[in-house]
C-alpha cells in the first residue's frame, strides 16, 4: 500500500516536470506565460472574448479570464487590483479616474429598447414607436402606467410591466440618460440581475419592457433580435409614426443607424477598456493590440467602430 | 544529552515533558477557540470605522428610518433595505418551519429505519446545491407561477393587502420566500432529525408502557425534551436565510421600496451590497454606506442570535422542570 502511494506520487510528480518542460518549449519566443484578467460590462463582454481568442492564436503564452459583471463591477475589480483590465460601458466618472482608472476606448455600441413580440399591442409599438417622453414617464417619473399611456390610447389599460438592471450597469446610467435622468438610481421598475436575465424576464413577460446591449438583444448568426424580442422603434424625431430608419429589425440597420448618428447618444456610447494607472508589460501589449490589429475583428464581432481621430485620440493616450 | 540514570529520573522527565506538552496543546487551543470571537470583533470595528464619513453627514436615525436611496444625490436611506429583509426571511420560516418539523417528526419517530437511510443522503444533498442553482430555478419554476398563486389567493384574501395582487410580473416577496424556504429546510431537518435522534429510547418505552399512543408520546415526551434543539435547528436556518444574497437576489425583484403585500417586489440588505459594490468607487460616501448596510445586518442576525439563545435558555430550564 505504503509502496504504491509512493511509486503513485513519484509519477505523478515525474508528470509535472515532463509537462513543464513541455510547456517551456512549446512558447516559440519563450516569452514568460501571463494570465489577463477581466471583469465587467456585459456589453464588452463577447467582443473581449473575440478579441482573446484572436490574441491567443499570435501569442499563445497569454491566456486569458473574462467574466461579466456590469460595468460597475469592472471599474470595482480593477481599481481594487483583482483583475487586469475592467470593462466598463459609460463614460468614467471623475472620482474613478481620479483614483487611477485610465480608459481606452475600443468599439462603440448601443442599448437598445426590448419588448416581447407576444406583445398584444405589438403593431401598434411598430407602427408609432415609443417617445423618449413617454419612456421617462414610465420609468422615471412613473406617471405612465399602462400600454394605453405609452402608445396614446386610453382604451388600453393594460399595465406596463417595467424591468431594469439590479447590477451597477453602464447600460442602465446610458439608458437613465437617455430618458432624461441621470444615473442608474433614477429608473423605477423590477429589478433584474444581468443582461442576458433581463432579456430573459422581458421574453417571458407579454406586458414587459426593458432594455439590452446590441450583442445580447441581436442574435449573432441571424442577425436578427433573439426569438421572441422586438427592439422596440423610438420615434425620436417625434413625428408620431416611425420611419424606415427608426425601425431597426436587424443587426447591421443597428450597426449603421449608430454610424450615422440616426440613433442617439445616449444610448449609443464609447465602450471603455479600463486599466488600474498606466498599463505596462502584458498589459500594454494587448492594450496596444486591440487598439491596433484588433479593430479588425471589431466589425465581425458585430460592434461599430471608433472614427480614426477616435481611435486615434486612445493611441495618443498610450505611454 | 546524559542518559537517565535510573527510572524515577526517566518517570518524572517523562511526566515534566508530557504536563509541558499538555499546557502548550491547551495555550494553542484556547487561541484556535478564541480566534472566532476576534475575527468578529475586528469585522465590527472594520466596518464601524468604515461607516464614520457616513454618519458625519447624516445620523443614525436619518439612516435607519430613511426610505430614500439616492447615492448621487447623498440620500442613503436603509428602511427600505431592513424591509426587505426581514419580509422575506419571515416569510421563508413561516413557509419552512412547520413542513421540516413535521417532517423531521415523522422521519425519526413515525418512519421504518430504512426509508430515513433513504431520505438524509437527499437531505444533505439538497443542503450542498450551491446558491445559484437554486436562484435559477427560482427563476425558471417560481417566479412564472407566482402570479397564477397571487391571482389565486387574492381572489379569495385580496381585501388583506398583506395577499393583494399588487404586482404582475412574479419578482415578488413571495418569490424570495418559496427559493429561500426550500434553501434552509435541509439546515432545519437535518438537525432536528440529529436531535430527535439524540432522545434516549428509554423515555418512549416507559411512555409507551404507561398505554400512550404514538401520538401523545410524541406530543408530551419527546418535543417538549426536543425543543431547544429544534430551536437551534430554526436559528441556524434563520442564519443562513439572513445571509443568502445570490439566489433570493435574482427572484425578488430589487425594488428599494416598502413592500405591502407579499407579491410585492422587495430589495434585501443582501442584495443591496451585492448589486451595488461596483459603484462603491464612484461616487463619494457610498462604500461608507454600504459597509452601514453590511454593519447593519451584522447587528440585526446579532440580535436575532441572541433573541433565540433567550429562547433557550428559557426552553432548557423549562425542560429540566
Amino acid at each position: 500500500m505504503r509502496t504504491h502511494s509512493i511509486l503513485f506520487n513519484l509519477t505523478l510528480l515525474a508528470g509535472l516536470i515532463l509537462s513543464a518542460c513541455g510547456g517551456q518549449a512549446d512558447s516559440p519566443s519563450g516569452a514568460e506565460e501571463v494570465t489577463l484578467s477581466t471583469s465587467g460590462a456585459f456589453a464588452l463582454y463577447p467582443l473581449m472574448q473575440r478579441f482573446a481568442e484572436e490574441y491567443r492564436a499570435v501569442h499563445p503564452e497569454v491566456s486569458f479570464d473574462i467574466t461579466a459583471g456590469g460595468a460597475g463591477k469592472g471599474i470595482s475589480d480593477v481599481l481594487a487590483g483583482a483583475t487586469d483590465f475592467g470593462m466598463v460601458s459609460r463614460e468614467l466618472k471623475s472620482e474613478e479616474t481620479e483614483r487611477g482608472a485610465a480608459g481606452f476606448a475600443v468599439a462603440r455600441d448601443a442599448v437598445f429598447v426590448v419588448v416581447s413580440a407576444d406583445n398584444p399591442y405589438i403593431q401598434q409599438i411598430v407602427a408609432r414607436g415609443l417617445t423618449t417622453e413617454a419612456l421617462n414617464k414610465l420609468y422615471i417619473t412613473q406617471e405612465f402606467t399602462t400600454w394605453g399611456d405609452m402608445l396614446g390610447d386610453p382604451s388600453i389599460s393594460d399595465p406596463v410591466n417595467v424591468y431594469t438592471r439590479s447590477d451597477s450597469a453602464g447600460a442602465a446610467e446610458m439608458i437613465a440618460k437617455f430618458y432624461g435622468g441621470t444615473a442608474q438610481e433614477d429608473l423605477h421598475g423590477i429589478g433584474v440581475d444581468g443582461d442576458p436575465g433581463l432579456l430573459q424576464a422581458v421574453l417571458n413577460d407579454p406586458l414587459g419592457i426593458g432594455y439590452n446591449n446590441l450583442g445580447f438583444v441581436y442574435d449573432f448568426t441571424a442577425g436578427t433580435p433573439l426569438a421572441g424580442a422586438v427592439v422596440a422603434p423610438i420615434d425620436i424625431n417625434a413625428n408620431g409614426e416611425i420611419e424606415e430608419h427608426e425601425f431597426l429589425e436587424t443587426r447591421t440597420e443597428a450597426v449603421e443607424a449608430i454610424l450615422s448618428g440616426d440613433y442617439p447618444s445616449p444610448p449609443a456610447r464609447l465602450l471603455y477598456v479600463v486599466t488600474n494607472g498606466v498599463p505596462s508589460g502584458a498589459t500594454l501589449e494587448f492594450l496596444r493590440w486591440m487598439l491596433g490589429e484588433g479593430q479588425a475583428f471589431v466589425n465581425e464581432a458585430g460592434y461599430v467602430l471608433l472614427t480614426d481621430e477616435e481611435l486615434a485620440a486612445q493611441l495618443a493616450k498610450l505611454p | 544529552m546524559a542518559r537517565p540514570r535510573n527510572d524515577e529520573e526517566l518517570k518524572n522527565k517523562t511526566q515534566a515533558r508530557r504536563i509541558r506538552q499538555d499546557k502548550l496543546a491547551a495555550r494553542n487551543y484556547r487561541l484556535a477557540a478564541s480566534l472566532p470571537l476576534f475575527l468578529l470583533l475586528m469585522m465590527t470595528i472594520g466596518f464601524f470605522v468604515r461607516t464614520q464619513p457616513i454618519f458625519a453627514q447624516s445620523s443614525i436615525w436619518q439612516l435607519l428610518s430613511g426610505t430614500v436611496w439616492k447615492p448621487s444625490q447623498g440620500q442613503f436611506g436603509l428602511l427600505t433595505f431592513i424591509n426587505g429583509t426581514l419580509w422575506v426571511t419571515v416569510l421563508a420560516l413561516l413557509l419552512a418551519v412547520p413542513p421540516c418539523i413535521l417532517t423531521s417528526l415523522y422521519l425519526v419517530e413515525y418512519a421504518k429505519r430504512r426509508s430515513l437511510g433513504a431520505i438524509l443522503p437527499a437531505i444533505d444533498l439538497l443542503a450542498g446545491i450551491p446558491s445559484v442553482v437554486y436562484g435559477v430555478w427560482g427563476l425558471l419554476v417560481i417566479v412564472p407561477a407566482v402570479p397564477k398563486i397571487s391571482s389565486f389567493l387574492s381572489s379569495w384574501l385580496g381585501r388583506i393587502s398583506l395577499f393583494a395582487a399588487t404586482n404582475p410580473t412574479g419578482y415578488s416577496v413571495a418569490a424570495g420566500g418559496i427559493v429561500l424556504a426550500v434553501m434552509i429546510s435541509p439546515v432545519i431537518i437535518s438537525i432536528s432529525i440529529e436531535v430527535l435522534r439524540a432522545i434516549p429510547e428509554g423515555l418512549r418505552h416507559a411512555s409507551f408502557a404507561l398505554g400512550a399512543t404514538r401520538w401523545q408520546t410524541v406530543r408530551r415526551v419527546v418535543v417538549p425534551r426536543a425543543l431547544p434543539g429544534i430551536i437551534a435547528a430554526v436559528v441556524m436556518g434563520l442564519s443562513r436565510a439572513f445571509g443568502e444574497t445570490l439566489a433570493v437576489m435574482m427572484v425578488v425583484g430589487n425594488t428599494p421600496q416598502i413592500p405591502h403585500s407579499i407579491f410585492d417586489a422587495a430589495y434585501p440588505l443582501t442584495a443591496l451590497i451585492a448589486n451595488n459594490y461596483g459603484e462603491m468607487m464612484s461616487v463619494p460616501l457610498y462604500d461608507s454606506a454600504l459597509m452601514g448596510a453590511a454593519l447593519l445586518l451584522l447587528v440585526i442576525v446579532l440580535i436575532f442570535n441572541l433573541g433565540a439563545a433567550l429562547v433557550l435558555v428559557r426552553a432548557n430550564r423549562r425542560a429540566k422542570v
